[in-house]
């Protein structure tokens, strides 16, 4: 082993190699909770590196492909939602430990002298890693991919003279279509993915030429022994190996939980427009960004005045931009001959907090529908924003900064301190926030109906399944599943489900295909019944419920029903012959919450002459209460349909949650072993 | 630092352990990425088991069918041919099928459930062509005897017999595999799936 090593060693410098950048690269043993974020960026790069390239060998990239062959990953490729889900929520983890590792750099002065260049490389990862999410982002081709597009490349319309041109190229069409797709899979599966790990070694090579920075900002080879080690140094491996597993471990844990647990992350992590395939000619409701680029599309946003010849367009593309920029020239702006928070003036404390609530607001907004309230906001924490970096060399040369000690500190700022500066950014962030709050309910101008999924509700499922089939499937596809599935997940016999539940000629493994032409559907009821595979996560099964809930007779309507969530539907009252037909009566009308008016006494206020619905003349076989429950089945089974894997998923998050918790005590007990001499 | 003993043998014990503790883990991890490769719920319902009908097909006739995508051939054999199939017996490399796959099933030397029609993979055991149906006597030349009739693949020149059983001094090693097949009823046979006892 020995002999093979020297042979290779001869000819690789690789026991060079370890020692410059495990084994004799001495970091400062005093690294706190935020030094976790360095190497847990890396994982994530890993974890993106591999669950990207098992996506590729199934993922297609066509316009007529790419949605269903994402929902062929989730569906039909045997753990093929796990890699997804590993994926999707790796990019938003990303950014997370990407965010916090920045925020780390600007509380410790990482940036300054000697490493601006460790700063730009890690700036230009982040660049990059912004192109590659949003590339990424287009690739399931879903509305937001597809709108998300449209908005962000007609941003380099704004350019003058070039950017109309300039836009077309990058789309290579008229329209954000096939061409740009395929291009940007290539970018996002090839050339960023080199582009991103070359910065990264470079980013490594640089900060280990100069050293690790502290939260003291001292240099630690300042002080040296007699053998020329720091004194305020150990070994990076094996210390911060093990005491980097500890972090690894935890982090783990919470992204293992939101994979198995809340893969949507509430709409910010997967957002729901996106379980809808891309349509050019129908732009979703409200478009938002994905989270992690909502701080800089809020200042994009913020901008509203034309100043001279330049249009608010333009000039807020300018801003945007300006906003990373300037980031770039963040070693050079910063003047104070300390580098840690620890001994910087009050002024630049209270300043970083504030940016930090800033940028956080920010995030905020972009996320929201714009509002007057929130554009002035927007407006003022852009301000912010910039005054935080332009301000930055006026206070850090002025402000009076503590001594810095010799040796490095195992304590830092007291805890009044933090929890101070903790409690100072919560309600910097919280205060504005709900100044500006509004907001629709989810189901409109009426009250929402809950309904909670029962998966183990075996019976539940099959009622839902039988109704979806007898009365939906002559319009509707469920095109992503297959009637197999649904009959081993459903615990329905196959020969049964053959006899019952399939009609036509299919086989048991086909897709749940409706037989209705979509081009003649269009006509007879001007609009082509959707595919239901994923109205469950588009929408959602509270709005689902009310909808099925909630049809009534409109004689101005061509199909002579009208319906109160979804008003001017298309969809004629499928299940007249169960429910009969709803009449409107006088109500209570309703306010955007789907809250009931009233007025300053509490009582009712304006009656609406629809705002309630009673039984008509055209009675139902079922009673309110039966049909009401045949509902819940078929919501039950819809919510099924969306997600099939979601009851297994869960369980097996359980596994994998309780496995990390031992492997965290394992770990625990290691670090605790290595460090109990150190400190 | 202190490098006391007591010290040492705990970092080992700890290392060990969580080695161990982090090998299962990396098992786990790699359950996704390897079962990811294994045939997906479309490939499955692809290659399904298939019917096939066999009342249409004319004795001394072969139809090919597809199931998985790889040719079946199934030959309805005259009474004639069958009787000439003890002929071949001498020039044959596995006559009675102990080294070839089919499955427990079939007659070890008709190779069919029943003998009127014979159920194969037409694919040559050698590198996988898809061998010629020759079924005219003398059509192919053999040494040390004549052709009754059988399966030529022309890539490599293997031969093979009435019942699929490969020929003496041909690079195929093994009979023509005899692909799971069950009788439905008379006239249909579902490929893909193994008749029951
Ligand atoms: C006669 C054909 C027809 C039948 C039967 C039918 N639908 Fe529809 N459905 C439509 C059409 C058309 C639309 C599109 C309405 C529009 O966009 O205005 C629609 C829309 C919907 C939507 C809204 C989708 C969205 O997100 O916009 C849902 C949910 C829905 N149908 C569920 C069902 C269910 C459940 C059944 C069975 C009980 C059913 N439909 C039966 C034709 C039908």
């Amino acid at each position: 082993m020995n002999g093979l090593l020297s042979w290779i060693d001869a000819r690789l410098p690789v026991v060079r190699a370890w020692d410059t950048h495990m084994g004799k690269y001495y970091a400062p043993k005093n690294f706190n909770f935020w030094y976790f974020f360095g190497v847990l960026s890396i994982l994530v790069l890993v974890n993106q590196l591999l669950t990207g390239i098992f996506l590729t060998m199934h993922y297609e990239p066509s316009v007529e492909g790419a949605f269903a062959s994402v929902e062929y990953i989730m569906r039909d490729v045997p753990y093929g939602w796990l890699l997804r889900y590993m994926h999707s929520t790796g990019a938003s983890a990303f950014f997370v430990v990407v965010y916090l590792h920045m925020f780390r750099g600007l509380m410790y002065g990482s940036y300054k002298a000697p490493r601006e260049l460790v700063w730009i490389f890690g700036m230009l990862i982040y660049l990059v890693l912004m192109a590659e999410a949003f590339m990424g982002y287009v690739l399931p081709w879903g509305q937001m991919s597809y709108w998300g597009a449209q908005v962000i490349v007609n941003l380099f319309g704004a350019i003058p003279v070039i950017g109309e041109d300039l836009v077309q190229w990058i789309r290579g069409d008229y329209l954000i279509s096939g061409a740009t797709l395929s291009r940007f899979f290539a970018l996002h599966v090839v050339a960023m993915p080199i582009v991103l790990l070359g910065l990264v070694v470079m980013h490594i090579l640089a900060l280990h030429e100069v050293g690790s920075n502290n939260p003291d900002g001292i240099d630690i080879k300042k002080n040296k022994d007699e053998n020329g080690i720091p004194k305020d140094g150990v070994p990076f491996h094996p210390f911060y190996t093990v005491h980097d597993l500890v972090g690894i471990t935890v982090f783990l844990f919470v992204f293992c939980a939101i994979i198995f647990f809340a893969p949507e992350m509430g709409g910010y992590f997967l957002e729901f427009a996106n379980f809808e395939v891309a349509n050019g000619l129908k732009t979703p409701e409200h478009i938002a960004p994905v989270w992690y680029f909502t701080p800089f599309y809020a200042i994009l946003r913020a901008v509203t005045i034309d100043i001279g010849p330049l249009n608010s367009k333009f000039l807020g593309f300018v801003a945007m931009g300006a906003a990373i920029a300037i980031l770039f020239v963040l070693p050079w702006l910063d003047r104070s001959p300390v580098r840690s928070m620890r001994y910087k003036g009050w002024f630049s404390r209270v300043a970083l907090i504030a940016f930090a609530a800033v940028f956080v607001i920010l995030g905020y907004l972009g996320v929201k529908e714009s509002t007057p309230g929130r554009t002035i906001l927007s407006q003022v924490c852009s301000v912010l924003y910039f005054a935080y970096f332009l301000g930055m060399p006026f206070w850090t040369s002025r402000e009076k900064c503590q001594p810095v000690p010799e040796r490095v500190q195992q304590k830092g700022l007291s805890k009044a301190l933090v929890f101070g500066g903790l409690a100072l950014f919560a309600v910097l962030v919280v205060v504005p926030i709900k100044a500006v709050a509004a907001g629709g309910a989810a189901c409109g101008s009426v009250p929402c109906e809950h309904f909670h999924a029962d998966f183990d509700d075996k019976a539940s499922l099959q009622r839902g399944a039988q109704t979806f089939v007898n009365y939906c499937m002559g319009c509707h596809s469920i095109q992503y599943s297959r009637f197999g599935r649904v009959a081993d997940d459903l615990e329905i016999p196959r020969d049964v489900m053959r006899e019952q539940l399939i009609f036509g000629d299919e086989k048991i493994g086909d897709l749940m295909v409706s037989s209705m032409d979509p081009v003649k559907s269009k006509a007879w009821f001007g609009a082509m019944p959707p595919d239901l595979s994923l109205v469950s996560r588009s929408r959602n099964p509270d709005w689902l419920l009310t909808y099925f809930l909630t049809f009534y007779k409109d004689e101005s309507r061509p199909t002579g029903v009208n319906n109160k969530v979804f008003a001017n539907v298309g969809m004629p009252h499928a299940l007249l012959e169960l429910q009969g037909l709803q009449e409107c009566a006088p109500g209570p009308k309703y306010d955007d919450h789907g809250h009931v008016i009233r007025n300053a006494v509490g009582e009712l206020g304006e009656i609406d002459p629809c705002g309630s619905l009673v039984v008509g003349n055209i009675k139902g076989t079922m009673s309110p209460s039966e049909y009401r429950a045949a509902m819940v089945d078929l919501v039950n089974f819809i919510e099924y349909v969306g997600e099939p894997i979601a009851d297994k998923r869960q369980t097996i998050g359980i596994y994998v949650l309780l496995f990390l918790m031992l492997l965290f005590v394992c770990v625990w007990f290691l670090n605790r072993e290595y460090w109990r001499d150190i400190h | 630092m202190s490098d006391d003993g007591a010290n040492l043998v705990r970092r080992r014990v700890l290392t060990a352990v969580t080695s161990a503790v982090g090998a299962v883990g990396a098992v786990g991890v790699a359950v996704p990425f390897v079962g990811s490769w294994n045939p997906s719920e479309r490939a499955k319902a692809a290659g399904a088991p298939v019917e096939i009908n066999i009342s249409r097909i004319e004795p001394g006739q072969m139809v090919t069918f597809e199931w998985r995508g790889k040719p079946i051939y199934v030959v309805r054999r005259t009474q004639k041919v069958l009787d000439d199939l003890a002929k071949m017996e001498p020039l044959l490399r596995d006559p009675s099928s102990e080294k070839s796959v089919q499955p427990d099933y079939v007659d070890p030397k008709f190779r069919s459930q029943k003998d009127e029609f014979l159920v194969l993979l037409g694919l040559c055991t050698h590198l996988g062509c898809a061998p010629g149906y020759q079924p005219k006597v003398g059509s192919v030349q053999i040494s040390g005897g004549e052709w009754l009739g059988g399966f030529f693949c022309k890539c490599h020149g293997s031969k093979f017999d009435l019942a699929g059983r490969v020929l003496q001094g041909v690079p195929a090693p093994i009979n023509l595999e005899v692909p799971p097949h069950k009788y439905l009823s008379d006239s249909v046979i579902l490929v893909g799936v193994d008749q029951e006892a």
